[in-house]
């Protein structure tokens, strides 16, 4: 450590200096060290093009990585392959090599990419543009997306090699206009699909419909090509595609690239109240570590879990350090900032000119900003899979990396941070998606035959086809004759199919403070609570209050403003219960539980303002808004009236709240899904069954799923919140289990364990 | 899950409510028309298909005469409202469809103009053909050379009805409307084709491949960015593959926007039938009714909702040649001839201008100066004027118009001062006057500052520093001027 800047000379000796820090020790539960790996090799294969040989040669590669040269083996074997490998392995190499080797040899031939943002693409045609040139040879590489150029679009569709987009364009603007595609069609090989683990849950269901009738239209015009495809850790990637493609696949997981010794810090912010079970909170801690790094001259990435908390943290870190840095070397990024602040953003963090940023999982994705050396996660990002996939943010092939990840208080974050071993010792998640939802598989059933008409006997997804279709023709949307059916509606069923969820719906927030200009912005579903009237909105680290939200021209206008709080918005959620599909009672009859369809509204209420840094209440309003309607599908359990016989309504609530508080942790990580996709509700007196309940439901018009997973593992489910609540160190409740005192009461952790136990002990 | 039955049927449920609320048509249809929605994604590749050896040459063919190919079997069988508009089946190698044909003597008069004059009108037509075709010309490598002149009897005059908007693969050219002339016979025939269900289209489609024969050019309005490409998609999508090559485009659109933009409410074919054309409609479907209507006649089978349809369409075809005649009377200098010139002076405007671009400069100086005469209202025209003068080195004739642009500029209540400038620059440097030069820059000044007032931008800070610098050194002439007086 030079003693007069501060700074550390390398990652390693910053580390050594860490370990002397008893301030920052105390609260490490664990330090996981990860050894480096050195490279394992393969020769050039035989066959490899001279030409590309040289120009690998030119960027001083002189051999592949192990998987890279399998990943070339199978595909010249003609297999579809997937292959996974981590952050940072030549992984692009497994599918260009292939191609360009095909592409050299036969001019005529065509290859498709998709990328799931139109960023990743970008990226995608400098690397491979910068490959062509070295060969000298004329392969024509093109973005083709919603920025491309109409005059150059034709040419593209007629003479690009390579076309590299993402699935909402093929979904949009490719498939329905696939006349105007004939050469790529009649002459695609290759269709490379990146980052597959991006296709789950609604956009995975969605994308797996966007290519059985990508698939379908290569049919029609005879060609059969063959999907490369690439995923970062996954559990089941090979699973994945086979679901995502309907394809045979061959996997390649066995990664020969190197990598740097790597530490992963679990950190837990200290208690500073052991009765109430309060410890201080991981967005401070957070920040205290991001600045000790940025101080040491070290490069790094802050991820939070919210875009509120992603301001949140700048705000700080930007106060913080501002002696040190400019204003600009600090920078967030996260959905919802426009394209060309981003990349100039991605360009700083490649230069190095950017020293800190933070960021929600936006950067999670393998955009380019090279590899920065310490990762700071504010709390657990939800999922092993997205963990790695961050930490991986950090970390180069050579010298050390080091990941914090701070818990806040959240269960699952006390959960994990105290059992390290269950983080380590786990698989990351399977990526699930769910093609056949009606609503999704209509949509698309819809474009598909705008495209082609169908015919009888053809199949397009899991469900009875010919139903489907006679039930759209009943709807006046397709026209049957002879065994085909016709599109036959004046509208273009594209454009009102968004691949992500109400994507297309974005508010837009205009900043008014001086003139009108477009500031960001906010999908549909956060709209409500992020920018309604009121609200202080963050972009950038400087707050903004929204003076007026147009809701039906989905507008926010806001002006700036410097005020010592943040708000936080309140729904309001109601259940119906539409048909029950199946019903299973526990053995004792304690617990009855159902699966089936439900209808929730959700209207948001109220919105408190929270003091900055203290998070103290300090005031509250009222929102009016329409509520939102979603026709879904849910499981939920109510307990008998003996099981709640002995108890008090007022003691039922502190329970079914705090096991709910449990459960909304735990549900997610036996999903293995994002948090967002899975709703936990508890009523102490439900509509439905007049029972004390729980329910789940899938945040997703139709279900994907999720709820009928949990249905099936419910007594796993509740073995395994029993196990967290005993197992948590506190008194009487905290927020790491059943909820802070001030939410279940006094007697919160007892009640909810006991309602357990009793029901358990019935059973058993 | 329920099953897929139960869950079909709460859709059902569903979509019943909401079908009420969506059932806007107008709309949508409306920017076909006008263009604007069709295109989405520019003009498809050029495009002409194969096969079209089986047929022979259009001119020559006895119209009235079944084709030596397709049998056509008259009225039997078809519901009553067809075989009242003198529909045929026609059968082919690829099924059968439905074709009306309706043959006019040229003598036929369609609003102002007489068929007849097509014949020699159309050969004006070259300026247009070059502008719209000149793509085809860069590749000359793969395409036909452009005839020498335009022939009427080479035009084909297409229209098409669709069942959707813009040129996606989902939108379906139920009916084809196209008209051609045989002088010797001395007729104008329109064709129709209807296809009774989608089933129909290939054989629709090869008969049309037939009739392109021999074409040089289509004559369309808004074809080049939506009829074409919608049937090259169609041919795509029944396995025809584009050659390269294509045919010419005479798209009457743009020509019609150049000369009918602000002057007309829009540039919808009806809008210009009515007002420039005289051609009444009458009882007239509009085109944007089709789709409905076609679906109706789907899904009921009841052809006589398609009447209005074939009437609509055929007028169109007809408008077509209407619209040959009178761009090629423009181009040929009828107006302020034959014909009166246009009343009003924007129009005027636009139209010498339009011809002034189309190698008609001679005939647009005639009209430019009917504009420029006295009493000719003032107007927008006024500066564009100007500015073409002052091109033409006529800078006294340019002042005279720039003057009327100033005087019009001080009564509006958001002034520009763009003729104040010009005017200024003329006294300073033409006639080398700084006094009067002075006067209309710090006129000019104070009109733009009326205007910033509202709102500032770089743009118009720019300005104001270009007037005050303007000013400065017109200061600077007066006094060196003035200490040598």
């Amino acid at each position: 450590m030079n003693p007069l800047t501060g700074k550390a000379a390398t990652m390693e000796e910053w580390l050594e200096h860490l370990k002397l820090n008893r301030e920052i020790m105390e609260n490490v539960t664990y330090w996981h060290t990860q050894p480096a790996r050195p490279a394992r090799t393969a020769p050039f294969p035989p066959e490899l093009d001279p030409r590309l040989s040289a120009a690998l040669g030119t960027r001083n590669v002189a051999s592949l990585y192990t998987h890279q040269a399998m990943a070339f083996e199978a595909v010249r074997a003609g297999r579809h392959v997937v292959t996974v490998t981590p952050t940072a392995s030549g992984k692009t190499l497994c599918y260009n090599l292939p191609v360009l080797q095909r592409l050299l040899t036969d001019p005529s031939a065509r290859a498709l990419y998709l990328f799931p943002t139109k960023a990743l693409a970008q990226d995608q045609v400098a690397e491979l543009q910068e490959l062509a040139d070295a060969m000298e040879v004329d392969i024509k590489t093109h973005t083709y997306d919603g920025d491309t150029p109409p005059t150059v679009r034709q040419v593209i569709r007629n003479a690009g090699h390579i076309v590299v987009t993402n699935p909402d364009m093929l979904h949009s603007a490719i498939l329905p206009h696939h006349t105007k595609w004939v050469k790529l069609f009649e002459n695609l090989k290759y269709i490379v699909i990146d980052e597959l683990h991006a296709y789950r849950g609604v956009f995975g269901s969605h994308v797996a419909n966007v290519i059985r009738r990508l698939k379908r239209i290569c049919r029609f015009y005879g060609s059969a090509p063959q999907f490369l495809c690439a995923s970062a850790t996954i559990a089941n990637p090979r699973e994945h595609a086979e679901r995502l493609i309907e394809e045979q696949f061959a996997l390649v997981d066995d990664n020969g690239a190197p990598a740097g010794e790597k530490h992963l810090v679990f950190y837990n912010p200290p208690v500073v109240n052991r009765q109430l079970g309060i410890r201080r909170s991981s967005v401070l801690e957070s920040q205290k570590l991001a600045a000790l790094l940025l101080r040491s001259g070290i490069q790094t990435i802050v991820f939070a879990r919210s875009r509120v908390r992603v301001e949140i943290l700048l705000t700080y870190l930007q106060e913080l350090t501002k002696r040190e840095f400019g204003p600009k070397s600090i920078r967030g990024y996260r959905g919802g900032y426009l394209p060309k602040l981003r990349r100039e953003i991605e360009k700083g963090l490649r230069s190095g000119e950017i020293r800190g940023v933070v960021s929600t999982n936006a950067l999670e994705l393998g955009i380019d900003i090279g590899q920065l050396q310490a990762c700071v996660l504010n709390g657990y990002p939800g999922s092993i899979a997205s963990t790695w996939q961050q930490s991986g943010r950090a970390g180069r092939r050579h010298g050390s990396s080091v990941t914090f990840l701070v818990a806040s208080s959240n269960p699952l974050d006390q959960y994990l941070i105290q059992h390290p071993d269950y983080f380590l010792g786990r698989p990351p998640e399977e990526a699930r998606i769910h093609p056949d939802n009606l609503l999704i598989l209509l949509d698309h059933i819809k474009c598909a035959a705008y495209e082609l008409p169908f015919e009888a006997g053809d199949t397009f997804g899991g469900e009875k086809l010919v139903d489907l279709l006679e039930f759209l023709a009943e709807e006046k949307v397709l026209h049957e004759n002879a065994g085909r059916w016709y599109w036959m509606e004046q509208a273009f069923p594209a454009h009102g199919i968004s691949l992500r969820s109400a994507a297309q719906e974005n508010f837009v927030i205009i900043d008014m403070t001086e003139g009108h200009r477009v500031l960001g912005e906010v999908d549909r579903f956060g709209a409500p609570t992020l920018i309604h009237e009121e609200a202080i909105y963050l972009h950038e680290g400087v707050q903004y209050q929204v003076e007026k939200l147009d809701y039906p021209e989905k507008k926010a206008y806001v002006r700036e403003v410097n005020v010592d709080y943040f708000t936080d918005a309140s729904l309001a959620v109601e259940l119906k219960v539409l048909h029950v599909d199946k019903e299973r009672e526990s053995p004792g009859g304690a617990i009855v539980r159902q699966y089936g369809e439900l209808m929730v509204t959700a209207k948001p209420t109220i919105f408190k303002k929270m003091r900055l840094r203290t998070h103290e209440n300090i005031g509250s309003g009222p929102i009016h808004l329409p509520e939102e309607e979603l026709h879904t599908s849910g499981y939920w359990f109510s307990f008998s009236e003996e099981a709640a016989a002995a108890r008090s309504a007022n003691d039922m609530q502190s329970a079914l709240l705090g096991l709910a508080n449990v459960l909304v942790h735990l549900a997610p990580l036996h999903l293995m899904c994002d948090p967002m996709d899975i709703c936990v509700v508890p009523q102490v007196k439900a509509v439905h069954t007049k029972q004390p309940t729980i329910y789940f439901y899938d945040r997703y018009p139709g279900g994907i799923g999720l709820s009928q997973r949990l249905y099936e593992k419910h007594d796993e489910l509740l073995a395994e919140a029993g196990r967290l609540i005993e197992g948590c160190g506190c008194l009487s409740g905290c927020p790491a289990c059943v909820g802070p005192i001030e939410e279940v009461g006094l007697l919160g952790k007892d009640l909810a364990l006991g309602l357990l136990q009793r029901t358990a002990g019935a059973a058993g | 899950m329920s099953s897929l039955r139960d869950r079909l049927d709460r859709l059902r449920a569903q979509s019943a409510s909401a079908k009420a609320a969506d059932a806007a048509f107008g709309v949508a249809a409306e920017a076909k028309a006008d263009g604007a929605a069709a295109g989405i994604d520019g003009l498809s590749q050029l495009a002409e298909v194969a096969d079209q050896d089986n047929v022979g040459p259009i001119s020559g063919r006895a119209s009235a005469q079944p084709d030596t190919e397709d049998e056509a079997n008259n009225g039997s069988g078809l519901h009553p409202a067809l075989a009242a508009l003198d529909v045929e089946e026609v059968a082919g190698e690829y099924g059968s469809f439905l074709r009306r044909r309706a043959i006019y003597p040229l003598e036929h008069r369609h609003g102002h103009y007489v068929l007849t004059e097509l014949m020699t009108c159309a050969g004006r037509l070259k300026p247009i053909a070059v502008r719209q075709n000149r793509k085809r010309g860069s590749l000359a490598a793969v395409a036909e050379p452009e005839p020498e002149e335009i022939d009427a009897k080479r035009l084909l005059f297409l229209d098409t009805e669709t069942t959707g908007l813009g040129v996606g693969t989902g939108n379906l050219p139920f009916m084809i409307g196209f008209g051609y002339a045989d002088g010797g016979a001395g007729t104008f025939t329109v064709e129709q084709l209807l296809i009774r269900h989608p089933g129909e289209e290939r054989a629709m489609l090869s008969y049309l491949l037939g009739k392109f024969a021999g074409v040089t050019h289509l004559v369309t309005y808004n074809g080049r960015s939506f009829d074409w490409p919608v049937l090259t998609s169609r041919f795509v999508l029944n396995g025809w593959r584009p050659s390269g090559v294509e045919p010419g485009h005479l798209d009457f659109l743009h020509p019609s926007r150049a000369l009918w933009k602000n002057t007309l409410p829009s540039c919808r074919l009806s809008r210009i039938e009515e007002d420039r054309l005289g051609i009444v409609r009458g009882e007239d479907v509009p085109g944007s009714l089709a789709p409905e209507l076609y679906m109706k006649y789907l899904s009921d089978g009841d052809a006589s909702h398609l009447r209005g349809v074939y009437i609509h369409n055929e007028r169109d075809i007809l408008t077509l040649a209407s619209l040959t005649v009178h761009f090629g009377g423009v181009l040929e200098g009828r107006l302020g001839a034959e014909w009166a010139l246009p009343e009003e002076p924007e129009e005027l405007f636009r139209t010498a201008a339009w011809l002034a671009d189309h190698g008609g400069e001679q005939h647009a100086e005639r009209l430019f100066a009917a504009l420029i005469a006295e009493g000719t209202p003032g107007g927008r025209w006024l500066l564009p004027a100007a500015a073409r003068l002052k091109r033409l080195g006529r800078h006294d004739e340019a002042a005279g118009l720039w003057e009327r642009a100033a005087s019009l500029a001080e009564s509006r209540l958001l002034p520009t001062a763009e003729a104040h400038i010009e005017l200024s620059m003329h006294y300073e440097h033409r006639r080398r006057e700084p006094g009067i030069a002075l006067d209309y820059a710090s006129r000019a000044l104070e009109l733009l500052q009326r205007r910033t007032s509202l709102r500032q931008s770089d743009r118009t800070r720019a300005e104001l520093d270009a007037i005050r610098h303007r000013m400065a050194r017109l200061r600077r002439k007066l006094e060196t001027t003035g200490r040598l007086g």
